[in-house]
């Protein structure tokens, strides 16, 4: 019994192509964009997605229905900043669903040690995010174009109309990026998703009413330019300061003369800085953590 | 009412990071507040959004929402919980800490707060109004949290549900759903403590105590019970 | 003080977990042991009153301990979950346990408990940054303030090293000796083997054997017993051996001497001595192979 010996049990070293770390990258991206809709989940697992994105296609439904029969057309921005409330809720419950999980399980340290890098494992998970978002704005706004640019009219008007569902495309973009950044984020700093969910919610809520009360003050007191900054408090009303400024549209939803002024650019950068920030803290986070 | 109970539950709230996330909300409170004044709004332009709007509707039951989950909750979700129901003692004495304990952390957490807002809206009974309103919402929310840590794993979120859909918009839009609403009881008792046109309760003094009281023992009841019936599984974690 | 368990069953949905225990535990110590996913912690959680039986019913000493706090005072529990208070220090936690258990000295007490456990040294230290042993003896200590005539242990061996083990069990055997109950659970059979020498075998859910391992073994006459023999002319008494009707097999090896597998236990001690007197062969050593735990578990489990 003293010396060993390896049987040859018909083991073989694996000598095909490996797929390396751009594949694993993309397959974590579109298995995280997978997840963020149930798809291949249970069926409990669909419920909130799908419930999301059956109220946001509804409210363009609606939205179309209206502007068939004349009644005036909310518009694919508007219907963004109507829906913005139901993107928060798909944030809050998904970010902590996408990156929580594996926190909680301490998956992480098996990530780690395929080829896939520490920033390739966040950003795949924040573009899934990212697109989840951009997609349930998409989706309807496709809808929206579909029931207006066919609705007769001359060639010009569907190029009209096709230029302002990609503009209304590229705003929902912009609003995903600061959305799912911030839901990411906060979602990857516990493990338990409840608490993330909540406060990401809560975040939204307050800097929504935190925006509220300094526009009641600047008009309180009449400052214009207490008002044009209170838009900077809450990523709700920063992105439609962006939108006032980027796509040149009138904000009436914030009293009947408001207008931006030189706050554009300032929006602009806010949203730039801000969502740059949460990926970067991201990143970071991730370097971190253990497991 | 046991106090190495509330001792530890004590010490387990302040050791744990998410307490720390919240303590800005206070600050932001009264920093918006005193903001408006020194911009020079009068106070009833900027009470309503500020002490209303930011302090009863969010601050109040979202700070409640933290501390009343994490008195009993966190302990149940990393099975610490064992160690004190494994001993001799009623469990009426092990909610009752804990509920003492969250109740006046809630109540010093955002009482404070509110009455500064008070005060810089210019007047002490107002500040007192708000106190004593908080103090009831407090107990009322606090009785509330804890129980759904026990009737449910994932109280957070069932007590957001509650605090967005129920009290917030429903709230708002169905009139007939705010006498089963606690900011409305906060409301009512600060807007007759400290008589002041700035608050406005839609819901009359006996109803907000009565209503309040029912919550608070209600929930403190339904408590002792499912703590009594608390069940360990096998290691599902 | 005896845990009685009558009839028990427990079951999730279609799923039974419990099928139908019954078991008198008295004063002594008792392994429970069982293949993993056997329903060990659920029978322990039950006896502590953390669950209840679904059917049948669990007592300690006439008292059903479900819906019982009262009986925290006499039962102590260390679970298999590692978690602990990890913001208190271990002379906190364990004197916080005294003081819930309404002793007359909790302070006391506590220092008894963290001599007891070997813990005095580190216990200002917040538990947080102990290690997993050290947390593990730390519970043990609260669960033994109190001076618990129940003594009910759910895999307490875990993670410790072999001297804390050795500690451990020291301190389990004397816990027993002195007329405590004293039931762990365990699925490492050494363990159960030095520590007790009563079992209690679960596997899926069922009671599949109780009491004294060795009697439980030489019960299960349909497996044949192993013996080593060494003598004087192995060869020889191969031969006379293989004519017998109580041995099913024999195996010659030079160096080990033989292999002998006797289908009738009884028989076969009666019937090798006077063989070897029969052919003057002298037998000098005569070892039974498979009486450890591992064997009796293994034909158990397989069975």
């Amino acid at each position: 019994m003293s010396s060993g010996v390896i049987h040859d049990i018909g083991y073989q070293r694996y000598s095909g192509p490996r797929l390396g770390r751009a594949y694993a990258t993309r397959a974590l991206y579109s298995h995280g964009l997978r997840t963020a809709f149930g798809l291949g989940r249970s069926a409990k697992a669909k419920i909130f997605p799908w419930l999301v994105v059956g109220i946001v296609a509804l409210i363009a439904i609606i939205a179309t229905a209206v502007r068939a029969l004349g009644g005036g057309f909310l518009g694919y921005f508007g219907f963004v900043d109507v829906a913005a409330f139901l993107a928060v809720l798909f944030c809050a419950v998904v970010g902590p669903e996408l990156v929580s999980r594996d926190l909680r399980s301490g998956v992480l340290p098996l990530y780690f040690s395929r080829p896939l890098t520490r920033s390739d494992y966040a950003l795949a998970k924040w573009a899934a995010l990212v697109s989840a978002v951009w997609l349930v704005f998409a989706g309807p706004q496709l809808i929206m174009f579909l029931g207006g640019a066919f609705s007769g009219g001359t060639f010009g008007d569907f190029m009209d109309e096709l230029g302002q569902f990609g503009q209304g495309l590229a705003y929902a973009a912009i609003v995903a990026l600061l959305f799912a950044s911030i839901g990411v984020l906060v979602g990857s700093l516990s493990g338990r998703r409840a608490v993330a969910a909540a406060i990401i919610a809560a975040f939204f809520l307050l800097s929504q009413a935190v925006a509220g009360i300094l526009l009641g003050l600047g008009y309180g007191v009449d400052e214009a330019a207490l008002r044009r900054a209170s838009l900077l408090f809450s990523p709700q009303t920063l992105v439609q300061g962006v939108q006032a400024w980027v796509f040149d549209r009138q904000l009436d939803q914030f009293g009947p003369e408001f207008t931006v002024g030189s706050f554009g650019p300032l929006y602009a950068a806010t949203w730039l800085v801000f969502t740059a920030v949460s990926v970067l803290l991201l990143l970071l986070r991730y370097k971190k953590v253990a497991r | 009412m046991n106090l190495t109970i509330a001792s530890i539950t004590l010490r387990g709230l302040f050791g744990r990071r998410r307490f720390l996330l919240l303590l800005p909300l206070p600050a932001l409170l009264v920093g918006l507040a005193w903001l408006s004044s020194a911009l020079g709004a009068r106070p009833s332009d900027w009470a309503g959004p500020v002490v209303v709007g930011l302090g009863l509707a969010v601050v109040l039951p979202v700070m409640t929402l933290i501390i009343g989950t994490g008195v009993l909750g966190s302990e149940i979700d990393d099975g610490t919980i064992v160690h004190i129901l494994a001993k001799p003692l009623h469990r009426r004495e092990i909610i009752l800490a804990k509920l003492a304990v969250a109740w006046i952390v809630s109540w010093i957490v955002c009482g404070v707060p509110l009455a500064a807002t008070g005060l810089i809206a210019g007047s002490g009974r107002l500040a007192l109004g708000l106190f004593a309103g908080a103090g009831v919402g407090a107990l009322a929310y606090s009785a509330l949290f804890l129980v759904l840590s026990l009737l449910t794993r994932r109280p957070v979120l069932i007590g957001l549900i509650y605090i967005v859909l129920w009290e917030g918009v429903l709230g708002n839009v169905l009139s007939g759903t705010r006498a089963l609403s606690v900011q409305q009881y906060v409301t009512t008792v600060a807007d007759r403590v400290s008589d002041t046109p700035l608050l406005n309760g839609s819901v009359s003094l006996p109803v907000s105590l009565a209503m309040a009281a029912a919550f608070a023992l209600g929930g403190t009841i339904l408590a002792i019970d499912r703590l009594r019936s608390f069940s360990v599984a096998g290691e599902t974690s | 003080m005896s845990l009685n368990l009558r009839g028990v069953s427990k079951w999730y949905g279609n799923v039974v977990a419990v099928n139908d225990i019954s078991m008198e535990l008295g004063p002594g110590v008792t392994g429970l042991l069982g293949p993993n996913g056997a329903g060990k912690t659920t029978v322990l959680h039950m006896m502590a009153g953390f669950l209840p039986p679904s059917r049948g019913t669990v007592l300690l000493d006439d008292t059903p301990t479900w819906r019982n706090p009262a009986v925290y005072a006499h039962l102590g529990l260390v679970s298999e979950r590692e978690a602990v208070h990890g913001f208190l220090t271990a002379w906190e936690f364990v004197y916080a346990s005294a003081k819930l258990q309404k002793l007359k000295d909790p302070a006391g007490a506590a220092k008894r408990a963290l001599e007891l456990v070997e813990m005095t040294d580190a216990k200002d230290r917040r538990i947080e940054t102990y290690s997993k042993g050290m947390r593990q003896r730390t519970r043990v200590a609260a669960a033994l303030v109190h001076d618990p005539r129940v003594l009910l242990l759910d895999e307490p061996f875990n993670g410790m090293d072999p001297r804390q083990r050795l500690h451990m069990m020291d301190l389990l055997h004397r816990m027993g000796t002195e007329g405590r109950t004293v039931l762990f659970s365990s699925h490492i059979l050494e363990e159960v083997e030095q520590v007790s020498g009563t079992v209690q075998v679960i596997v899926a859910g069922r009671l599949a054997a109780s009491g004294d391992y060795r009697t439980i073994r030489r019960l299960m006459t349909h497996r044949p017993h192993v013996f080593t023999i060494r003598s004087s002319d192995d060869r020889r008494l191969a031969v006379a051996l293989m004519g017998q009707d109580s041995v099913s097999g024999v195996e010659v090896d030079l160096k080990l001497g033989l292999t002998v597998r006797a289908s009738d236990y009884g028989t076969f001690t009666r019937t090798l001595p006077k063989l070897a007197l029969g052919e003057g062969i002298r037998v000098e050593r005569l070892l039974p192979t498979d009486e450890s735990l591992e064997s009796v578990f293994s034909y158990l489990v397989s069975a």
